[in-house]
């Protein structure tokens, strides 16, 4: 049975050809410039992560190179292929999938579903790519259910279960129960799960385990380390600074819509302009704690 | 008698008795129940007032029917359901009405869709559909149960027409009408006479009947240079277009048809509808015998108010539905031949009517060309406003 | 030349009389984000104690206005906190319904109260006019102006400048920060529709006294157009309704001096579509803003569906498949036609809006777009009455879903706006397109329902005819439900944001979800022109689009089974209490609140 990712062929390394890459990408809000000429690379395989103090604009970086917003100036490139700007339909049949950052689980579908809806752009047989008639096409081959159909839905669904299989049992005991009726955080789980059967290319995740409790981030960080260990290229957003340092490949610190410095975790940490900003803007208390060194 | 087992005897008595009940009812339905009708028309929704209109003529006429003697000594009742005018529940409705026994006739419905969506179901049955305010032309095409004795808007246009051309001399019309079936089918009759009698239409306006302003619409009449202003409304529209009309600088002579006739339209339209020229069907000193018994019965069970015509309309259908059984007996058949035997009926806005069997209508309503002076509805004596 | 002046003056006028009301709609909306469908009634209520303040009890105009005022803003406070309050952390759907339930309430029991017939209101004011271009206007055309651009300017200054003010502008923005910052949210709200209902009730009074008429109707006419006002305006903004009034006025006036009187109506739907597709916000509010907050909570109440047993499923299947066969008069099952035909209207309707979250105030233009093809064809072109049935679905699936596409890029209360307004353009252009229609005339004589040449006449034939098309589009749509599209649908009621993420077009599947619906629709429609051999542009309206939408709800959004059993709940029922008849509506109305209030999810639960 295929795993849910697509593994690439590249092994990590410092020069890896650039997967993803931002060029001077810049969003205005009237008098606010919530994300100021960023500069980024990525290569395949790469974990990077965004860090920096709430309002930074992460987020909303985020949503540029997804399609959910536009940018005002600035480009994107994945795998040397602009995207700028494309719907984030488009994006998600190129094989970005992303986390959100107040989670955003279908809530009256349940855990199945949800995660089906992660596979949607793999569809093939009950999709035909035809102009024009290709969504009557659907129409009619989701009522008339032909054999082909019925088997893509059965592989995805088995596909599904597998990607369930990852969370323990966490999830699939709970594999038909609505989404709304989850603990907060298997409702993040079960985001992930719905990313992970987009079958991504690359995958965006924004702050994964806000608001779970030590044990459960321990899990979230062993399963981002597994992904990226399978060759996923993952761009990370979080605040818990020992994840980060853990997992990352490259950290970026961004700070009112700029970016004030990139580079490996370590040097990153000791960067004055960076202690500067937490101070300034106030460091949580656990992330202070999390710079003390690592056991 | 061997093999009758106490099952059969118990079951036996049970079916004459109720067979009993069922003979002795039919019986006692000859002697004291009343004979009922069936009312299909709006107690609710936007056309409420005409069927609260509706009841208070028929309730008139059916106090003066029972102290005549009733129908050869049964009483006649009427049992309304409301179908709001919509199409859907006047269609239940009737299906309801021609499953009873005991309904012989229907009467209604209000809007020309609610009554003509029913017709097929009351066709089949066998029984009588009796319009007297749906005013579609086709009406009564729906088959040999329909009969109507609504004004069909050939008779009653013309003499408008007349009035306003012929007696008032007005030369150059506009001509404003309820975009509805009714207001179209008056206003294309009217302009044909109108210009049959020589005057020139310079504009027409349709407009929907809730309708509050009209500013505009008599900004455009003004700027076709109208000498008189030509209003198919009835009597909430008319007030507001009278009113609005002198709001905007239009001094025109306003000549309507019957259906402004009310006591409503003087209490809506106060100053500005003074001098208003109306054609109707009957007026409040028409010295007609069958009018004076009309108005001074409904001011002596209704307070001192005056009828208008809805009321009128229901009054006289009701007196005509009573003629008709006379005749006809408490057969649906019958009933429906007997729509063709009765003649000169008196009617207030018939005067004496009889039905013609082809179009199964009556022709020739009567008319009066009546002004409004010093706020009441008076005769015309001719003189120029 | 001079006429351009007096239309540009009569638009001035009616506008100021939309931006009244319109002024009330954007306060609450400002606070709540709600469009407050019974804004309309309140303006009513006003009208009808100013009648009793004048005619009965004689008081002189200042008087009148206070008690109009504070009696119409009591009437606003207890609508808050007895319909609004209680849903005020139930699902966004809630209070849209719940304003239209009480919208009927306050209607019926004023129509009880006063009966239907219209009466006069005069004004208390000299009759003295003043000339202005070629008409006239007089004092109370100046009190209207004067109480449109006071109010707008009060409430302009006390959000500004007060406290309370600036308390509700905070609960505006940010409601939950509000309230951790200590604004008595609750209050704010209170305050807000107290002053948008004694707004509202004045205006109501001023209008009647205006046109010197004052009748039920009244109602539905003032929310309507001060709907389309507010919109247009910028919802939330005050001055922008009072602009969007004006501009509405003048649109209309402009399309009746052009086009004439008949298109009036036409030109404010289009205005409101036209402002919702171009620039939603509104035309006197920024366009350029913020994207809006990630939504959270989900659009339907969260449910435990009862789930049917198949054996219950199959014997009222064959209870009702053999009723005929029983001693049944026709009249059961006339009303069971009505039910079926209802019931394929209602699971139209419970897919749209219940599996994809649009929910649709103007499906009944899908039945006349049905009813009108099927008739035309059936009649000039003499096509097998059972073709045109099918034809009249596809052109309503077609044509429909071309004309609601424009509302698929809006969200929330938008789309139910724009839907009421695409259906209220559908019946305008039925009346106006009389080459095609017939116009008011309608079209006469359909031929009767008939299948392989075999006429359906008489009850218990198109009893089965009805019920098995019915039976059909339900199992076709239980089956779309099952599928990958029916997982599609939800997901994009749920969070079209996420749905988007994952390669979701709601383009796409909205269209889908309409073209299916529109089928069901329009075959519904179709059966009914076949079977009512009369229709125009009457037959199908707003009222039974609400109707529908009630027995969704009812049923449970997106249940199938829920909209049949709703279709004969709230289509049977009444017939069998035909005694109530004139609290039909009211019940209605009640029904609506009560469910709302205390089952959201109906009687079978959401899917």
């Amino acid at each position: 049975m295929a795993g849910p990712i697509e593994a690439s062929a590249s092994a990590s390394g410092a020069a890896d050809p650039v997967f993803l890459s931002l060029r001077g990408l810049t969003r205005r809000f009237g008098g606010l410039t919530a994300v100021d000429a960023i500069d980024l690379d990525l290569g395949e395989g790469e974990l990077v992560s965004i860090i920096g103090p709430n309002g930074a604009g992460k987020t909303t970086l985020f949503n540029l190179v997804t399609g959910l917003d536009r940018p005002d100036a600035g480009e994107v490139r994945l795998d040397r292929e602009v995207i700028t700007g494309l719907s984030p339909e488009t994006l998600a049949s190129r094989g970005i999938a992303r986390t959100f950052q107040l989670g955003r689980v279908f809530g009256n579908l349940s855990v199945m579903d949800n995660v089906l809806i992660g596979a949607h752009t793999r569809l093939r047989a009950v999709k035909p790519a035809v102009p024009l008639i290709g969504p009557l096409l659907e129409l009619v081959l989701a009522l008339v259910r032909p054999y082909s159909v019925k088997s893509e839905e059965e592989r995805l669904r088995e596909e599904v279960r597998g990607i369930l299989a990852r969370f323990g049992d966490r999830l699939l005991p709970r594999i038909d129960q609505p989404a709304y009726s989850l603990s907060y955080a298997n409702r993040r789980r079960v985001e992930i799960a719905r990313a992970l059967a987009l079958a991504p290319r690359l995958l965006l995740l924004d702050e994964p385990t806000a608001g779970m409790n030590p044990s459960e981030t321990a899990e979230m960080q062993a399963l981002i380390a597994e992904l990226k260990a399978e060759g996923l290229t993952i761009l990370l957003i979080e605040h818990k600074l020992d994840m980060v340092m853990r997992l990352s490949d490259r950290v970026v610190v961004m700070d009112e819509g700029r970016k004030i410095a990139e580079g490996v975790g370590e040097d990153v940490r000791k960067d004055p302009k960076v202690i500067e900003a937490y101070l300034g803007h106030g460091l949580s208390q656990a992330a202070m704690d999390e710079r003390e060194p690592a056991a | 008698m061997s093999n009758i087992d106490r099952r059969s005897l118990v079951k036996g008595s049970f079916a004459a008795i109720v067979a009993g009940a069922m003979v002795s009812r039919t019986a006692l339905a000859d002697a004291s129940e009343p004979i009922l009708l069936g009312v299909s028309g709006p107690l609710t929704g936007p056309n409420a007032q005409y069927g609260a209109q509706w009841k208070q003529g028929f309730d008139l006429a059916l106090d003066e029917i029972h102290a005549a003697g009733g129908i050869n000594g049964r009483k006649l009742a009427y049992n309304f359901e409301d179908s709001q005018s919509d199409p859907r529940q006047s269609v239940a409705i009737a299906q309801k009405f021609v499953s009873d026994p005991r309904i012989v006739m229907e009467l209604g419905d209000f809007s020309s869709p609610a009554s003509m969506a029913a017709s097929p179901i009351y066709q089949r049955a066998g029984l009588v559909q009796f319009g007297f305010t749906n005013s579609h032309p086709d009406f009564t095409k729906g088959g040999d149960f329909m009969w109507s004795t609504s004004v069909s808007q050939a008779d009653e246009q013309p003499l408008l027409a007349l009035y306003a051309v012929r007696h008032l001399g007005l030369k150059k019309l506009a001509v404003l009408h309820q975009n509805t079936d009714w207001g179209r089918t008056s206003r294309d009759y009217f302009v044909n006479a109108a210009k049959g009698y020589g005057a020139d239409v310079v504009i027409t306006e349709g407009y929907i009947a809730d309708d509050r302003d009209f500013r505009s619409t008599l900004v455009r009449v003004r700027d076709a240079n109208p000498d008189g202003l030509i209003l198919i409304s009835y009597y909430s529209d008319g007030a507001l277009i009278a009113r609005q009309a002198r709001q905007v600088g239009l001094k025109q002579t306003i000549c309507a048809a019957s259906s402004v006739y009310s006591p409503k339209f003087l209490e809506l339209g106060g100053e500005a509808v003074e001098d208003v020229h109306l054609g109707t069907r009957y007026f409040p000193q028409d010295p007609r015998p069958e009018v004076r018994k009309f108005i001074d019965g409904f001011k002596a069970k209704y307070g001192g108010q005056e009828p208008d015509a809805f009321n009128a309309y229901a009054y006289d259908a009701m007196n005509m539905a009573a003629a008709v059984l006379r005749i006809g007996g408490t057969d649906r058949r019958a009933i429906r031949d007997a729509f063709a035997k009765v003649h000169d009926v008196p009617m207030v806005i018939f005067g004496s009517a009889t039905f013609d069997v082809e179009s199964r209508r009556i022709k020739g309503a009567m008319n009066a060309e009546l002004v409004i002076r010093k706020g009441q509805f008076t005769l015309w004596d001719g003189k120029p406003t | 030349m001079s006429s351009w002046l007096d239309y540009t003056i009569n638009g001035l006028i009616v506008g100021n009389v939309y931006a009244l009301v319109a002024v009330g709609l954007a306060l609450i909306f400002g606070v709540s984000r709600l469009i407050n469908f019974s804004q309309g009634s309140i303006y009513l209520v006003g009208a009808y104690i100013g009648w009793v303040a004048v005619v009965k009890l004689q008081t002189p105009l200042p008087v009148t206005i206070v008690l109009v005022a504070t009696l119409a803003g009591m009437v606003g406070l207890i609508v808050e906190r007895f319909g609004l309050r209680p849903l005020q952390n139930s699902v966004r759907i809630a209070p849209l319904l719940a304003t239209i339930g009480i919208s009927f309430v306050l209607d019926q029991i004023v129509m009880l109260i006063f009966s239907p017939n219209p009466r006069a209101l005069p004004s208390q004011l000299p009759d003295v006019r003043f000339q202005v271009g070629g008409g006239t206007i007089g004092p109370l055309d100046l009190l209207i102006a004067a109480v449109g651009v006071t109010s707008a300017l009060l409430l302009f200054l006390f959000l500004r400048y007060s406290k309370l003010g600036w308390a509700v502008r905070a609960t505006a923005q940010d409601r939950d920060a509000a309230m951790q910052m200590g604004v008595d949210v609750n209050r704010v709200n209170q305050a807000v529709f107290g002053i948008a209902a004694a707004l509202g009730g004045v205006s109501g009074m001023l209008v009647g006294m205006y046109y010197n008429q004052i009748d039920t109707a009244m109602s539905l006419q003032a929310t309507l157009k001060g709907v389309v006002a507010e919109v247009v305006g910028g919802a939330g903004s005050v001055p922008g309704a009072v602009a969007g009034g004006l501009l509405l006025g003048l649109v209309e006036s402009y399309g009746v001096a052009l086009f004439g009187t008949s298109y009036r109506n036409l030109f404010a739907f289009l205005l409101l579509i036209s402002v919702l597709v171009l620039r939603p916000n509104g035309l006197f509010v920024s366009a350029r803003q913020a994207p809006p907050e990630p939504l959270t909570g989900t659009f339907v109440a969260p449910s435990r569906p009862v789930r049917l047993p198949p054996w219950a499923l199959l014997i009222a299947f064959a209870v009702f498949a053999l009723l005929p066969l029983f001693p049944v008069s026709s009249y059961v099952l006339q009303t069971l036609i009505n039910a079926w035909l209802f019931g394929m209207l209602a699971l139209s309707l419970t897919l749209v809006a219940g599996t994809v979250g649009q929910v649709s105030l103007g499906h009944a233009a899908l039945l006349a777009i049905g009813a009108y093809t099927s008739a035309l064809l059936s009649l000039s072109l003499s096509f097998p009455v059972g073709i045109a049935i099918i034809c009249g679905g596809l052109m309503s699936a077609a044509l429909g879903t071309l004309l609601i596409s424009p509302s698929f890029r809006l969200r929330g209360h938008y789309v139910s706006i724009a839907t009421l307004a695409i259906g209220e353009i559908v019946s305008l252009v039925i009346l106006n397109w009389e080459s095609v229609t017939h116009g008011p005339i309608g079209v006469v004589g359909i031929p009767p329902l008939s299948l392989f040449g075999y006429e359906l006449v008489g009850a218990p034939s198109v009893y089965w005819f009805s019920f098995v098309v019915m039976v059909l589009l339900a199992l076709l749509q239980v089956r779309l439900l099952a599928s990958h599209i029916g997982r599609s649908f939800r997901a994009i009621r749920d969070d079209d944001v996420a749905a988007r993420a994952y390669g979701l077009s709601l383009n796409r599947y909205k269209s889908l979800a309409f073209i299916f619906g529109g089928f069901a629709a329009g075959v519904s429609g179709g059966i009914a022109a076949h079977l009512y051999s009369y229709i125009n542009h009457e037959t199908f309206n707003t009222q039974q689009s609400i109707l529908a939408l009630t027995i969704v709800i009812l049923g449970g959004l997106g249940n199938v089974a829920g909209a049949i059993v709703g279709s004969v709940a709230l289509v049977g029922l009444p017939e069998v209490f035909r005694i109530a008849a004139e609290y039909r509506i009211l019940i209605y109305g009640m029904v609506l609140l009560l469910l709302v209030r205390f089952r959201p999810q109906g009687l079978l639960g959401t899917i």
